[in-house]
């Protein structure tokens, strides 16, 4: 009992102390090397090769970890109570940038400063998410790279390999913001050029063995949108596709190389350097506000050759010749 | 600056303490797990926030909350009570529906934000407060008066009668007490709590999402046990003020893991290796007798 009131009393002498040291002190002297907090929603592939990106893209642009810059990384783990904590430890480290890889990171920072620039890496729509209030002119002290795919390429891949398609089907995570937002927008797309769009969607990666074995039934070709939970359980979808013989087109490369047919893609690699190159940029003195959103229209074009075999289907030469110049044939 | 995270860990603490207090109900005093709470809490932070970007004020918004999450609670004690259901299986049964519930609160979308939106932290009292202490205030706030609440609920006749529930539902049936809505009271109180928690969470935090209620028990068991380990034996108000100190211990723990520069993937982890070991204090204290060990360490020869 005494302890109680004990540590009651520590408490309170320690906010006293806080209260009246908060109001009187400065910012402590600045150290001369910068602080870079990169704040990772979880650890998964396509997330991972952001963050390797974006230390690529500060080496670029000269920044060297470690030699003349500090990052502070940190990984959520898919927590979202840690999402604060780690945001708060950057804005009280006094970081010079932040970076929020995928939505939720990008939301905390967001919510824990609004004076330190935070440069967004994988966040599918900014606008939409309320991070910003225009992509061209952010206006507050956020901008950054969107993980947008290039969804009309894409579709027009699809009809391309399977021209005889009547039932497209649409795999993708309720619970994923950014997920359920391109499902709209395909949606639409496909709404445009009358093309019969199914939607099957997962809350998590344990649905999907049965709603895939479903949504196979039903369909002649799979679209799936940048979605990290389907990504994370990418051979359960293949494994029922591949016993269909239903091509699954995903947006994302890494989703192909672990299965999936082709796909026009924003390489998460580069997008990380780009995203690296803007943290540089706004290091050196460029300020966010007025740094509009870097959209990425075009990907580069990755075909699985392996799963074309088993599923026996052959790309048109033109493909072929394209990934072979600029993208990425999988054998 | 040196404060900012000590602070930041107290207010998050205050906070969260809302949680280990509704789960208290119905953890320690009617004496069962209630799954419930990770269901409730998300709707209760979808509710607040969906009704505070519905131009609702944020006060009420923090109200429908707890209505809110009184409904959840309701669920799963009529699905224990008249459906005859395992007390454990009826919370996850409606933790696993409130899933797509909150996804019809928010419109099918996943995360809501409250950017650029009113939220009980930005009420104009708390506009000159020093960072963090905003949370602090709030929290400090909601926690007295929820306390004050429950210590006087609890000294009612029906708050006697919850509590002889828990103790012994045969005895307490034998002396005329509806046990079934005792308990049915109970879960519709602690989710109460728990969707209040939620609604504060998501205004400290700034948006809600439908995946912010995995763990939360975790976290919530946590408060409880921790405040237990560390205060000894103490009457049921002191029990309750406990828990809020739990609450913000548990946070600090995390603030030491996180500032010795662990892993952070390995935080999970460490969460229920320190809860664990906290629940096994006693269990220690027999087999190594610790009790005679430290006083005879402490206590001069005389």
């Amino acid at each position: 009992m005494k302890r109680l009131y004990a540590l009651i009393a520590i408490i309170v002498i320690f906010l006293g102390f806080a209260f009246v040291g908060e109001g009187g002190t400065g910012k402590p002297a600045k150290v001369a090397k910068p602080t870079v907090g990169i704040l990772q929603l979880m650890s998964h592939p396509a997330l991972d090769s952001i963050h390797h990106g974006i230390i690529h893209g500060l080496e670029e642009k000269g920044y060297h970890p470690g030699k003349n810059i500090k990052i502070d990384f940190q990984n959520a783990q898919n927590d979202q109570s840690n999402l604060m904590t780690m945001s708060n430890r950057f804005v009280n480290e006094d970081a010079d940038a932040t970076i929020g890889i995928a939505t939720p990171s990008a939301q905390a920072l967001a919510n824990a400063t609004s004076k330190i620039p935070i440069v967004l890496g994988a966040v599918t729509d900014p606008k939409g998410a309320g991070l910003v209030k225009n992509n061209q002119q952010p206006g507050h002290n956020i901008t950054g790279v969107s993980d947008q795919a290039p969804l009309k390429e894409q579709l027009g891949l699809i009809k391309q390999v399977v021209p005889r398609m009547k039932t497209l089907g649409i795999f993708y995570t309720s619970s994923d913001d950014s997920a359920a937002a391109q499902y709209k927008q395909f949606k639409q797309l496909c709404a445009d050029e009358h093309i019969n769009l199914k939607a099957y969607s997962i809350s998590n990666t344990n649905d999907v063995d049965q709603v895939s074995q479903q949504m196979v039934q039903n369909v002649d070709a799979v679209y799936i949108p940048t979605d990290n939970t389907v990504a994370s359980a990418m051979q359960t979808l293949i494994k029922n596709s591949n016993a269909a013989k239903i091509p699954v087109f995903p947006a994302v490369d890494t989703m192909v190389k672990s299965g999936g047919l082709a796909t026009y893609s924003i390489n998460q690699y580069k997008l990380g350097v780009l995203t690296g190159h803007m943290t540089a940029d706004i290091l050196k003195g460029k300020k966010p506000a007025t740094t509009p959103i870097k959209f990425i229209r075009h990907g580069d074009l990755i075909l699985n050759m392996k799963e074309a075999n088993r599923l026996g289907i052959t790309f048109p030469s033109s493909l072929v010749k394209e990934a072979q110049k600029k993208g990425e044939i999988i054998k | 600056m040196t404060f900012g995270l000590g602070v930041s860990a107290i207010g998050q603490g205050l906070l969260w303490a809302t949680l280990g207090l509704g789960l208290f109900l119905t953890f320690r005093i009617l004496d069962f797990p209630d799954m419930t709470v990770e269901g409730t809490f998300p709707m209760g932070a979808a509710a607040c926030v969906a009704a505070i970007n519905n131009g609702i004020s944020p006060i009420w918004a923090t109200l429908i909350a707890i209505g809110v999450g009184m409904l959840c609670g309701l669920a799963t004690g009529l699905l224990y009570t008249k459906g005859r259901i395992p007390i454990l299986l009826a919370g996850i049964l409606v933790m696993t529906a409130a899933y797509s519930v909150n996804l019809r609160i928010m419109h099918g979308r996943s995360n809501l934000t409250l950017l650029d939106k009113p939220s009980l932290l930005k009420l104009p009292i708390f506009a000159h407060a020093p960072m963090y202490f905003d949370s602090v205030f709030l929290g400090f706030t909601v926690i007295v008066i929820l306390t004050l609440v429950l210590i006087y609920f609890l000294q009612t006749d029906l708050g006697q009668a919850f509590i002889a529930t828990g103790d012994n539902e045969k005895m307490a049936r034998s002396l005329g007490i509806k046990t079934d809505n005792m308990k049915i009271m109970g879960l519709m109180v602690s989710n109460g709590v728990i969707g209040l928690g939620g609604a504060l969470v998501a205004q400290n935090d700034g948006y809600a999402d439908v995946n912010m209620g995995i763990g939360v028990i975790v976290i919530a068991l946590a408060s409880i046990i921790i405040g237990e380990v560390a205060f000894g034996e103490l009457t049921m108000n002191q029990r309750l003020v406990a828990v809020t100190l739990g609450s913000i211990l548990y946070r600090f723990v995390l603030l030491v893991v996180l500032k010795l520069g662990f892993n952070t993937n390995d935080l999970k982890l460490f969460s229920s290796v320190v809860l664990a070991l906290c629940m096994m204090v006693p269990v220690f204290r027999d087999m190594f007798n610790l009790k005679r060990v430290w006083k005879r360490g402490i206590s001069t020869h005389d």
